[in-house]
């Protein structure tokens, strides 16, 4: 399947800003066998006076962009096309999640896929007895690691409400989940330092959906602005699996991956220091569109 | 086998018999007497060292002259001289921050002046031990930072890198410009029950202390100058030199100056962080001093951007760069990592050093040290256990009698918390990679002045290694931390430990003469020829207007009670006019009106607190006397009567103030800024004053007390025969150059400063600011004093802001 995106971020200020600087997570990255990039192009208006792009820890495309004269909006448009690929059913030859530990031990190494980075706490990630307890709970019956992650999917599916009213980007997962609703960041929150609180190895994934479903199939939430799910590793044989909460699926052709991290921290789509005072408003703008393969 | 308890008769017989060669003249008895008199209380604990006996409890040679000497000293002499180290450091201005409840007070610094002796060789044994340690640690960060063999090895585990928060995961991949991730370190080392040194902690991020260091020491010589002098104690100044001059060739060109990074005066290091800008000669600057700009760093300065390529780095890693470390730091610099990453910033030391702080890698070190060098750790560190592993958190858990439970990170607890054992070994198996078991450390014990004797307190030393052009060079000496009572409590100042010198002792004379001053030459220079930064300038200027603001107001408010002393009703048009236009008070109690000049005096102290480095001790006092006065009007009732003679004092504090900043400062671009600030502030005011008395309904007596607020009633009786009208004294207070009082003089000062200004890059002609302050200058000169009206004097005041603005935008932002 091959995309065409387009995203658009702007921001206004109420006082023209100075000087500023922004780190963009916004660009698809390849994925061997699964995702490949064929173009893609990054504009600022007003045109960045410095720009730099560079692959950050865990393998993401980092934007790095500057302005140095007074402006009192800007914009960012990124256009890419990907082909993703499917991926056929795997056997899940993933080991009981008590015994996952073992697996993990064995990995000794510090690559971005190790294991070892999603594991504990991480910038907005710290244990949650609540949410560990509602794991364990849902998970009980699961015969493998794998199972225990879809059905931890399924039950905050089916437990959580999408509402983008509810919460905001600085909402604590802990809030999102006493009230039961928030949008695709919280899911994934959630989900991560649940399965993290079983011992499951979890990633927080950002990215894009398509916007309009393939004929006779329901549109996807989340697909207006960028999306978020998790993937969860799953023992040496089977390694990391992607599981979307928010629509309750496992990811697939309708995802394209712009970049893995310890959770929205590490892979959130702007992020910017500049010299001005009062608010910033900000609006996001998205556009994922099949295009005939040929 | 421990060291029994040691009474005095024993000790002086240890005394007498242990005399050295270099005190070889006979002491008699009565000096013996008066060492066991000083000792009389001197009780090490058992189990443990001492560092004043040995173990076999006689009196260590090192310390022999010195007990002797402090032996011959009576009482009040004591007293004298440790009034004397004490009243240094005030007068120096040395003091930590206290972190309590409500905010973060300034307390003395707490040093005992009894120094820790220490001899030669066995200062070499400690340094050679912890040289060694600095290598291992900087191939296990190049390490991790790099390859991560270590890792795929088995070496040290992933997990426990991956657990701890200060391993940067934008820094792997980047070699340190420097070629070296550690440059300073500090180590905490302490005595052990077998007499054997032991590391305690790695301090590997921005490790604190060398300033105190110093200042210990010359704090500690003034209350033993003359023994001082002839102990053969190794001096301190050297490590320093070689500490600047090793930053000086790190420099990508060596037009730069070299930075010191703060986290700014809030922080507990900040005194610390000025003093050692101002001896090692640094440019001390805050994140939000530096901007980065195509992949360079640069200080923001009064002539715009200068670039900058070494910083000494007081502010944790954590908090360098909001973009990719901590997002809420509001103490760090955006594109901080990326300039790093361009191998254009050389940071000592490199960002994500700190993560070696982790107590768990001090499991792992003595391994490495034998994988990596093939020899064993000369100085061992305490034994740990990491209990992200099942088999030494299961060892933890049985043996909790004699280990002591530690977070990987962070302060030690200040007591020891640890968690219930009935979930210990629940909670460990879900957070067992942020703990650590350590063997409960006992502390050598060291003398401390108490009632008239010696006491033995427990002691760890700091100390601390710069590498240099010939290797890691380590400060002879100068700080260790002591204990107040029982020995397993932590020594941390915060706790109320103290801190004392430390002199490590040659057997012989020795020829560097250095005592710590300020570094001479190219170093002391370099600071001064940097261009002065934005912020520094701004609080300058700000402390100017806040303190000429401040003065109005106290002359306003002593001419109220000037009137309420001479019969008039506060309700009577002229106090009236005071207080609500020259003190803008709501009501007329003392305490609302004292308000007008209470909170510029604050604000003036808190931009001069900022600008420590730049500002005299002198007038930091001078501020700080005159806040502490003026707080007295709103502290406590006061009867009215009083009321003219405090005010008379504060005005005296704050035209000395003044007179400080005119007669003693300088003449620096800083000192211009306040300067500036002053005039400013001065011209503005006096305008809004000349504006209200020019109203039609300004009530009689006016100009009077117009001439009273600018100290002008002398000049305009030597000046005019007649009484005050609107035109003698506009043309005095408004018009008249000579008289430094006059709006007039403070814009011809005011344009005389902007011009002196540094010119910003590639400017040509007359600025924006020249141009306004040469416009005004004209007027001054051109008016007549008949027709200056009301709303042309305020309107006067609105441009005299303008400029300051101007200014502002110019030069300090």
């Amino acid at each position: 399947m091959i995309y065409d995106i387009r995203l658009v971020l702007t921001h206004f200020y109420a006082q023209s800003a100075d000087v500023g600087r922004h780190r963009l997570r916004v660009v698809p990255i390849d994925i061997p066998e699964c995702q490949s990039v064929i173009s893609w192009s990054l504009t600022g208006d007003p045109t960045p006076s410095e720009r730099r792009d560079s692959l950050d820890f865990f393998g993401n495309t980092a934007s790095f962009i500057a302005h140095d004269i007074q402006h009192n909006a800007m914009q960012i448009e990124m256009k890419a096309r990907v082909e993703r690929k499917p991926h056929m059913p795997a056997a899940d030859l993933s080991p009981a999640v008590r015994d996952l530990q073992q697996d993990i031990c064995r990995v000794s190494d510090l690559k971005p896929a190790s294991p070892h980075h999603f594991l504990g706490s991480s910038p907005r990630i710290q244990p949650s007895a609540e949410v560990t307890d509602y794991a364990r709970g849902v998970t009980k019956s699961a015969g493998t690691t794998k199972s225990a992650a879809w059905q931890m999917c399924e039950a905050l599916h089916h437990d959580l409400l999408f509402d983008d009213r509810a919460t905001t980007v600085d909402t604590p997962l802990e809030v999102a989940f006493a009230q039961k609703r928030g949008v695709c960041q919280d899911f994934a929150h959630i989900m991560i330092a649940g399965l993290r609180g079983i011992g499951i190895p979890t990633r927080y994934v950002s990215g894009y959906l398509r916007t309009q479903p393939p004929e006779g199939q329901a549109r996807l939430e989340g697909a207006d602005a960028m999306h978020a799910w998790v993937s969860v590793w799953c023992g040496g044989n089977l390694g990391w699996v992607e599981l979307d909460p928010t629509n309750g699926i496992e990811v697939n052709t309708d995802h394209i991956v712009v970049g893995y991290g310890r959770d929205y921290t590490d892979v959130s789509p702007i992020k910017g220091m500049l010299r001005s005072t009062g608010q910033a408003s900000v609006s996001q703008a998205v556009d994922v569109i099949s295009i005939e393969t040929i | 086998m421990h060291t029994p308890k040691r009474r005095s008769p024993l000790i002086s017989d240890a005394v007498s018999m242990s005399d050295t060669p270099v005190a070889s003249h006979s002491r008699d008895r009565s000096q013996t007497n008066a060492v066991s008199h000083l000792l009389r209380n001197y009780s090490p604990q058992d189990l443990s060292a001492d560092e004043l006996f040995d173990s076999n409890g006689a009196v260590r040679p090192v310390w022999n002259d010195f007990l002797h000497h402090l032996a011959g000293l009576s009482d009040d002499a004591v007293a004298t001289r440790f009034r004397r180290g004490n009243q240094y450091l005030r007068d120096v201005g040395v003091f930590y921050r206290k972190y309590g409840d409500k905010s973060a007070d300034e307390r003395d610094w707490p040093l005992s002046p009894i120094p820790v002796l220490l001899t030669a060789s066995e200062w070499e044994e400690i340094s050679t031990g912890l040289i060694q340690r600095a290598d291992l640690l900087e191939q296990v960060a190049a390490d991790l930072y790099g390859p991560a063999q270590l890792v795929q090895n088995g070496h040290l585990p992933a997990s426990l890198v991956a657990h701890t928060p200060g391993w940067l995961r934008p820094m792997v991949g980047t070699a340190p410009s420097s070629g070296k991730f550690l440059n300073f370190l500090a180590f905490e080392v302490g005595r052990g029950p077998s007499g054997q040194w032991w590391v305690l902690g790695d301090r590997t991020d921005a490790p604190s202390g060398a300033g105190f260091a110093l200042e210990n020491r010359v704090a500690t010589t003034r209350v033993f100058p003359n023994f001082y002098a002839h102990a053969n104690v190794q001096r301190l100044a050297g490590f320093f030199q070689d500490f600047r001059n090793q930053l000086s060739n790190l420099r990508l060109n060596p037009d730069e100056p070299i930075g010191l990074l703060t986290p700014g005066q809030m922080n507990d290091g900040f005194f610390e962080h000025a003093y050692l800008a101002r001896y090692l000669g640094l440019l001390l600057v805050e994140g939000e001093d530096l901007v980065v700009k195509n992949d360079r760093m640069h200080v923001r300065t009064v002539e715009g951007l200068r670039p900058i390529s070494v910083l000494w780095r007081r502010l944790d890693s954590e908090f360098l760069d909001p973009l990719e470390l901590n997002e809420d730091s509001a103490l760090g610099t955006p594109g901080f990592l990326e300039v790093v990453r361009a191998g254009n910033l050389s940071t000592i030391n490199a960002p994500g050093a700190g993560f070696l702080e982790n107590r768990g890698f001090m499991a792992f070190l003595p391994q490495l040290c034998e994988v990596l060098t093939g020899r064993k750790l000369a100085l061992p560190n305490i034994a740990t256990w990491w209990c992200g592993q099942k088999e030494e958190r299961a060892h933890v858990l049985s043996n909790l009698d004699r280990l002591r439970l530690v977070p990987t990170m962070g302060v030690e607890p200040a007591t020891d918390t640890q968690p219930l054992a009935s979930d210990l070994d629940r909670f460990l198996t879900a957070q067992g990679e942020f703990f650590v078991g350590q063997e409960a450390a006992t502390k050598s014990t060291t003398p401390v002045w108490e009632n008239g004797g010696l006491v033995s307190r427990p002691m760890t030393l700091r100390v601390f290694l710069a590498r240099t052009d010939q290797g890691w060079k380590v400060l002879p000496g100068g700080y260790a931390r002591v204990g107040t009572g029982t020995k397993s409590n932590p020594l941390g100042m915060q706790e109320g430990g103290s801190v004392s010198d430390v002199w490590v002792i040659n057997p012989e004379r020795q020829k560097t003469a250095a005592t710590p001053s300020l570094i001479k030459g190219e170093a002391a220079s370099l600071a001064q020829g940097t261009a002065l930064p934005a912020r520094a300038a701004d609080n300058l200027f700000w402390l100017g207007r806040y303190i000429e603001r401040a003065e109005c107001a106290m002359r306003a408010f002593r001419a109220y009670h000037g009137l309420l002393g001479t019969g008039a009703s506060p309700d009577d048009p002229l106090p009236e006019l005071i207080q609500k236009n020259l003190l803008f008070s709501p009501t007329n109690s003392t305490k609302a009106m004292a308000f007008a000049f209470e909170d510029p005096v604050a604000q003036a102290q808190f931009c001069a607190a900022k600008i420590r480095d730049r500002f005299s001790v002198d007038g930091m006092l001078a501020l700080k006397d005159l806040a502490n006065a003026s707080r007295v009007l709103s502290e406590r009732p006061v009867p009215l009567e009083e009321v003219p003679s405090i005010v008379g004092t504060l005005l005296t504090k704050v035209t000395g103030f003044a007179g400080l900043v005119h007669e003693n400062m300088y003449r620096s671009t800083g000192w211009r800024f306040l300067s500036l600030g002053l005039s400013i502030e001065r011209a503005a005011q006096t305008a809004k004053l000349l504006s209200d008395t020019l109203l039609p309904s300004a009530p009689e007596g006016v100009f009077d007390l117009a001439l009273e607020l600018c100290d002008s009633v002398m000049s305009h009786r030597a000046r005019y025969f007649s009484a005050p009208s609107a035109t003698t004294v506009c043309d005095l207070v408004v018009l008249d150059v000579r008289n430094p009082r006059s709006v007039h003089y403070h814009i011809s000062r005011a344009r005389e400063h902007i011009a002196a200004l540094p010119k910003r890059n590639g400017q040509h002609g007359l600025s924006e600011c020249e141009r306004l302050a040469l416009q005004l200058e004209t007027r001054m000169t051109v008016d007549l004093p008949d027709q200056l009206t009301s709303d042309g004097l305020l309107a006067l005041r609105t441009e005299i802001w303008a400029l300051s603005d101007h200014i502002a935008a110019e030069y300090l932002k």
